[in-house]
C-alpha cells in the first residue's frame, strides 16, 4: 500500500532514460516558489495608490431596510468613498444569476436576505481605516420572520423573494424507465430519510479583488481569485455594463485554495471595480475570515433526502425513488445545476433500470450556495449508500453481499446508466474484493484493529468499531453544455437535436522560446492542482524535451476563449487531450520550418527529441535554432481540445436532453475503521483504507495528493463541519474557525491508499477525472462504517455531520 | 458619491517599533493596532507570511519569535519590539532551501500552498526540540495548523524526511544513497 511506500519522485530536470514523464511523480514546478515565500497570491498584489475596501454588512437574516446614513462616513476626513444600492444602480447592472427571474444586485436592494450581506462599500486608505468608516455607516432595519428550515421554506408563508411567489426557485421530476411498474411488482420497498448538512470548501486563502478602471479604454483590470474566470466572467462585465473584451479578469498563478467555492466571488470583484471606477484608483480587497463563513455566497449543499429502494426477496434491486430539497440560500447563484449531476451516477455502481428524480431547489435566508468539490453527487452517494444499508438490514442480508449482488459487472462496461451517462471502465466487484483481502491480511486478524476479539473488548468497555466497504463512483471531466438545463424551456430542450449540442473546448497556446526552451499558455486557473507541472510533463513527453525546460503560464480572461476550466474534475484529462494536440502541430510546424530552410519536401525530415533532423545527412536544427529562423509566428501554436463525449455516439441521448455529461468513471472502494464511543458519542476514524481506480495516472504522487485532501474534507463534512443556523433568528452559528471545525492533524487518520488502473477508453491518456473523488467518497463511506460499528445498538448515521451530539441524541433515542 | 480628496485625518497615535526581521534590524512608526502579521506583509517585505483567519486557528501566519513560534494575527506589532523574528523567508541560504523546505518539497507536502509557511516553521521548530518525532509526536507538534488540501499524510512523510535529512547534516559521514543533505 502506498500508505507506506510514498512514491519515488524525480525533479523536473531528471532524465528517465527513455521512459515518459507521463505518469512519473514528477515533482512540482510550483513549490519552490510557495516554500520561499515569493509566490504572489491574490493578498499580495497591491499596486501603487491602491486604496482598500470594506463593507457594511446586514446583521440580521430577514429585514428591509429603511434607511442607510451614510454621512458620518463621508465626513469623515478617511474616506475614500462610499457607495449604496442607489449609487450602483444608478450606473450599473444588476448581476446575472443562476435562474432567470431573479434580479441580483451586487448591494441590498432594499432588503436584506441573509446575515452578512453588503448593503454599502467604503473605500479607505487601508483596510483598518475602511473598517473604521464602515463602522460610521448606520443603517436603519425592519426585521421580518427568517426562512430558516429548508424543507419549512417551501411551505413558508414568508417568501425570500416576494415577486417570485415561491420559496421553490426550481423543481424537476425525471422518470427514467419504469419505476411505477418497478415499486408495484418488487417484494419490497425500504424508504429512509438522510440529512446533508450545510458545508463549504472552506480555503485557507479567502477570496480577494485588486480591481483598476482605465478611463481611456473605459476597460477594468481585475486581479482575483475567482475560479472558471473564462467561464464566469460574464458575472463581472455584464454587471459592469461592458464587452467582455474590456473587462479583463487576471488571477494568479497561485490561489490559496477553492474547491469550486472561488466561483462565485463576482459580487467583490463588481464592488471592487465599481469603486475603482468611481475613484480613478486601484481599490483591494480581502474578504476576513467571518466574512467568509458567514456572507461570503460560498456554502454548498444543504440537503434532506427521501429516498426509496425497491428491492426482491432474492436482494435484487428493481427500482430508486430519489426526492430532496436543497437548501441554496438567498439566491440561486450559478451553479444551481449541482441539483442535477447526480443523475451522472444515479444509481451509484448499482445496476438498477428504473429510477425516479426529483428535487426542490429552495432559497432561505443564509447566504447564497456555490460549488464545492463532488459538485452535489457527495450527498447523494451519502443518501444512496445510507438507503441500501437500511434495505439490507430490512432484507435481512449482509450489507456487503446485497451490494454485491446488485454491482454492474465488468462486462457490462462500459455501462449506460438510465441517465444517458456512460461508466467508461473498471472491475468493480473485483475492487471489493481485493479491499476485502487487505482487510482480512492487515486488520480482521491477531493483532489488528478489525480483529474479532478486540472488537467485542472494545464493545464491552463502550467503543463500538466497525467498517462498511463499498463501491464509490466519481463522475469525471464534466461536459459544459448541460449547465443550463435549468435556464432552458420545455419546448426547447424537447425539440433539441445533437447538432445544438454546444461544448466548450479546453484551450493551450505553445511558443519555442530563443533559447530553445518552450512557453505554453494555460487557458484555466489553478488553485493548487499543480497544472503547471502536469502541462510541462506533458509536453515534455510530445516534444522529446526534459519538463524543465518547458514554462508554463496563465492566460487572462480576455487573452483566453470562453472555456470552463479547472472544476468537475476536467483537468487531467482535458490538458492530456490539448497536450497532445499542441505537441503534434509543434512538432509539425516546426519540420516545415526546417524543411523550408533546408529547402526540401517535408517529407525529408524528422522532428526527434528536441530537433529537427534531415534524412540520410547530419543536419539538424534545434529549437533555439529553429526560433532563430522562424520570423513569422511559425513556432507559435494553440489548440483547443474538444471535450471527449462530443465524439461518442454513447452519449448522444444525453448530450440532446442535457442530462449531465460525465465520461469518466473513476472509483473507489474505502474502508475507514470507525469507533464510536457510545457514552460521548465521538466517533474516531481510526484508520482510513482506500483502493482507487481513476484510469492511467499522469502524476501518481499528485493522484495521490488529490485523494488524501478530498477524504480529509471528507473526514470533515461526515463528523464536523457545519454551518448552523440559529433557527428562530437566523443567526449563523458558523462565523469562525472555532465553530466550523476543519481537520486537522488530530482528526485525521493515516490514509492507506492503493490504486488499480483500468484505463478509460475514452480519453486521450487513459486518465480519467480525479479531484473531486475523495469527498464524494469518504462521507459515505464513514456513515455507512457507522452503521455498522452501531449495528448492535440499531443506531444509523442518518444525518452528517453525525457528531458527538448527534450520535448521544440517536443513542438515547435507541434506547429509550 | 467619491467625496474630495482630502488629506488624512493623522490623528491616530503612532509609535515607533524596532525589531529584527530575519537577522535585519527594521525601525518603523506604526499605528499601535497593526497586527504583526500585517506589520510583517507589508512592512517588512516578508509576504510568506499569510493569512487566513486572523483569529488565531489557522496558523497559516506563523512564525517564529525569539526562537518560539507564534501566531503573528495574534500578535501587535509594537509587542515585537526588540525581538528576533524569522519567517520563512529567512530559511534558504544562497537559494538553498533549508532542509525543511526541501522535504516538503520531495513529499509534496503542499499543493495550494497558503498553509505552507506556516506549517514549514512549526515543523522546524518542532525538529528543534525533538530532532526524532514518532507519528504521534509530530500530530500533537503540528496541531495548531490547518491544511485543506493535503490531507497531512504527506506532511508527516516531509516530517520524517526533514528529520532524517537535519540528522545527516548533523553526521556528514553518514551516507544512506537518498537525497545528499
Ligand atoms: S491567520 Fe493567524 S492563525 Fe490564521
Ligand atoms: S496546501 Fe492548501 S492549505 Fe495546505
Amino acid at each position: 500500500m502506498s500508505g507506506s511506500e510514498p512514491q519515488v519522485g524525480h525533479e523536473a530536470g531528471d532524465e528517465l532514460e527513455g521512459r515518459s514523464f507521463t505518469g512519473q511523480s514528477v515533482r512540482r514546478f510550483e513549490d519552490r516558489r510557495i516554500l520561499t515565500g515569493e509566490a504572489e497570491y491574490i493578498h499580495d498584489v497591491t499596486p501603487p495608490n491602491c486604496l482598500e475596501m470594506a463593507l457594511v454588512r446586514s446583521v440580521h437574516a430577514h429585514a428591509d431596510i429603511v434607511d442607510v446614513d451614510t454621512s458620518a462616513a463621508e465626513d469623515h476626513p478617511d474616506c475614500e468613498c462610499v457607495l449604496t444600492i442607489d449609487d450602483i444602480e444608478e450606473s450599473y447592472n444588476p448581476q446575472p444569476c443562476g435562474l432567470e427571474g431573479y434580479e441580483e444586485w451586487s448591494l441590498a436592494d432594499g432588503k436584506a436576505r441573509f446575515v452578512g450581506e453588503p448593503i454599502a462599500v467604503v473605500v479607505a486608505a487601508d483596510r483598518y481605516l475602511a473598517e473604521d468608516m464602515a463602522d460610521l455607516v448606520d443603517v436603519t432595519y425592519e426585521t421580518l420572520d427568517p426562512v430558516v428550515d429548508g424543507m419549512a421554506a417551501r411551505e413558508a408563508e414568508t417568501l425570500v423573494h416576494e415577486d417570485a411567489g415561491s420559496n421553490v426557485a426550481d423543481n424537476e421530476r425525471i422518470s427514467f424507465g419504469d419505476p411505477d411498474a418497478a415499486f408495484a411488482d418488487a417484494d419490497h420497498v425500504v424508504e429512509g430519510t438522510y440529512e446533508w448538512g450545510r458545508v463549504s470548501g472552506v480555503p485557507l486563502e479567502t477570496a480577494g479583488v485588486v480591481a483598476r478602471y482605465d478611463e481611456d479604454g473605459d476597460s477594468f483590470h481585475i486581479d482575483c481569485n475567482i475560479q472558471l474566470h473564462t467561464l464566469v466572467d460574464d458575472t463581472v462585465y455584464e454587471t459592469l455594463g461592458r464587452p467582455a473584451d474590456r473587462v479583463e479578469l487576471n488571477v494568479p498563478a497561485d490561489v490559496g485554495g477553492s474547491f469550486g467555492t472561488k466561483i462565485a466571488i463576482h459580487r467583490y470583484c463588481n464592488l471592487a471595480a465599481m469603486a475603482a471606477e468611481q475613484l480613478g484608483q486601484p481599490v483591494k480587497f480581502v474578504e476576513d475570515r467571518i466574512e467568509n463563513l458567514q456572507g461570503g455566497d460560498m456554502h454548498c449543499s444543504e440537503r434532506t433526502y427521501e429516498m426509496r429502494l425497491a428491492c426482491d426477496d432474492d436482494g435484487t434491486m428493481r427500482g430508486l425513488d430519489v426526492w430532496f430539497v436543497d437548501d441554496f440560500g438567498a439566491w440561486p447563484h450559478y451553479p444551481v445545476n449541482q441539483v442535477l449531476k447526480p443523475l451522472s451516477v444515479l444509481t451509484n455502481a448499482y445496476a438498477i433500470d428504473d429510477v425516479v428524480y426529483e428535487y426542490d431547489l429552495v432559497l432561505t435566508n443564509k447566504t447564497a450556495q456555490t460549488a464545492y468539490r463532488g459538485f452535489g453527487v457527495d450527498p447523494h452517494q451519502y443518501a444512496l449508500e445510507m438507503l441500501v444499508d437500511d434495505a439490507a438490514r430490512e432484507l435481512g442480508v449482509d450489507p456487503t453481499e446485497f451490494r454485491r449482488r446488485n454491482l454492474v459487472t465488468p462486462d457490462q462496461l462500459p455501462y449506460r446508466l438510465p441517465s444517458g451517462n456512460v461508466y467508461d471502465s473498471g472491475d468493480y466487484p473485483g475492487a471489493m474484493d481485493r479491499m476485502d483481502e487487505i482487510l482480512d491480511e492487515n486488520e480482521r486478524c491477531e493483532g489488528g484493529l478489525l480483529d474479532p476479539a478486540a472488537v467485542e473488548q472494545r464493545r464491552e468497555e463502550g467503543y463500538y468499531r466497525g467498517t462498511q466497504t463499498a463501491v464509490l463512483i466519481e463522475p469525471g471531466v464534466s461536459g459544459s453544455d448541460w449547465t443550463d438545463r435549468q435556464r432552458t424551456d420545455d419546448e426547447a430542450l424537447a425539440n433539441r437535436s445533437r447538432d445544438d449540442v454546444a461544448e466548450l473546448p479546453e484551450h493551450l497556446r505553445a511558443e519555442v522560446q530563443p533559447d530553445g526552451t518552450v512557453l505554453a499558455w494555460l487557458a484555466t486557473d489553478s488553485a493548487g492542482q499543480g497544472h503547471q507541472t502536469l502541462v510541462a510533463q506533458l509536453l515534455a513527453d510530445e516534444l522529446g524535451l526534459l519538463p524543465s525546460d518547458i514554462e508554463v503560464d496563465y492566460l487572462d480572461s480576455v487573452e483566453a476563449p470562453t472555456e470552463y476550466g479547472s472544476a468537475a474534475s476536467r483537468m487531467a484529462v482535458m490538458l492530456s487531450g490539448a497536450s497532445v494536440g499542441v505537441g503534434e502541430q509543434l512538432r509539425e510546424r516546426l519540420a516545415e520550418l526546417a524543411a523550408d530552410h533546408w529547402a526540401v519536401e517535408r517529407e525529408a525530415v524528422d522532428y526527434r527529441d528536441g530537433r529537427v533532423e534531415r534524412g540520410g545527412t547530419d543536419d539538424a536544427l534545434s529549437l533555439a535554432d529553429l526560433a532563430a529562423l522562424d520570423d513569422e509566428g511559425r513556432t507559435r501554436v494553440s489548440y483547443d481540445y474538444e471535450h471527449p463525449a462530443t465524439g461518442l455516439p454513447e452519449f448522444d441521448d444525453a448530450l440532446t436532453s442535457k442530462y449531465p455529461v460525465y465520461p469518466t468513471a473513476a472509483y473507489a472502494v474505502n474502508a475507514p475503521i470507525v469507533e464510536v464511543d457510545v457514552e460521548t458519542g465521538e466517533v474516531e476514524v481510526l484508520k482510513f483504507y482506500t483502493l482507487r481506480d481513476c484510469g492511467t495516472m499522469l502524476n501518481p504522487m499528485i493522484v495521490e495528493g488529490q485523494a488524501h485532501g478530498g477524504i480529509a474534507q471528507g473526514v470533515g463534512a461526515a463528523l464536523m463541519e457545519e454551518f448552523g443556523y440559529d433557527q428562530d433568528t437566523g443567526q449563523p452559528q458558523a462565523i469562525t474557525m472555532f465553530d466550523y471545525l476543519l481537520p486537522s492533524t488530530k482528526n485525521m487518520p493515516d490514509i492507506e491508499m492503493e490504486h488499480t488502473v483500468h484505463p478509460s477508453p475514452f480519453t486521450e491518456t487513459g486518465a480519467k477525472g480525479v479531484g473531486e473523488g475523495g469527498m464524494i467518497d469518504a462521507p459515505a463511506a464513514i456513515a455507512c462504517s457507522i452503521n455498522d460499528a452501531l449495528e448492535p445498538l440499531g443506531v444509523t448515521a442518518d444525518r452528517l455531520p453525525f457528531t458527538a451530539h448527534r450520535a448521544r441524541k440517536r443513542l438515547r433515542e435507541a434506547e429509550e | 458619491m467619491s467625496i474630495e480628496d482630502t488629506p488624512h485625518s493623522g490623528e491616530r497615535p503612532t509609535r515607533e517599533v524596532a525589531v529584527t526581521v530575519n537577522g535585519e534590524a527594521v525601525t518603523r512608526e506604526v499605528e499601535p493596532r497593526l497586527k504583526l502579521s500585517d506589520f510583517l506583509r507589508n512592512e517588512c517585505g516578508c509576504r510568506g507570511v499569510r493569512v487566513g483567519c486572523e483569529h488565531g486557528v489557522c496558523g497559516a501566519c506563523t512564525v517564529s519569535l525569539d526562537g518560539d513560534i507564534v501566531k503573528s494575527c495574534l500578535l501587535y506589532a509594537v509587542q515585537a519590539e526588540d525581538r528576533d523574528v524569522e519567517t520563512v523567508e529567512g530559511l534558504a541560504e544562497d537559494g538553498k532551501l533549508h532542509p525543511v523546505q526541501e522535504a516538503f518539497h520531495e513529499e509534496h507536502a503542499l499543493q495550494c500552498g497558503f498553509c505552507t509557511s506556516g506549517f514549514v516553521m512549526a515543523t522546524k521548530s518542532l525538529l528543534e526540540e525533538n530532532p526524532d518525532p514518532d507519528r504521534e509526536e509530530i500530530k500533537e507538534g503540528l496541531a495548531d495548523n490547518i491544511c485543506r488540501c493535503t490531507g497531512y499524510q504527506n506532511i508527516y512523510r516531509a516530517v520524517d524526511r526533514a528529520a532524517d535529512k537535519l540528522a545527516a547534516d548533523l553526521e556528514p559521514v553518514r551516507d544512506d544513497g537518498e537525497e545528499g543533505a
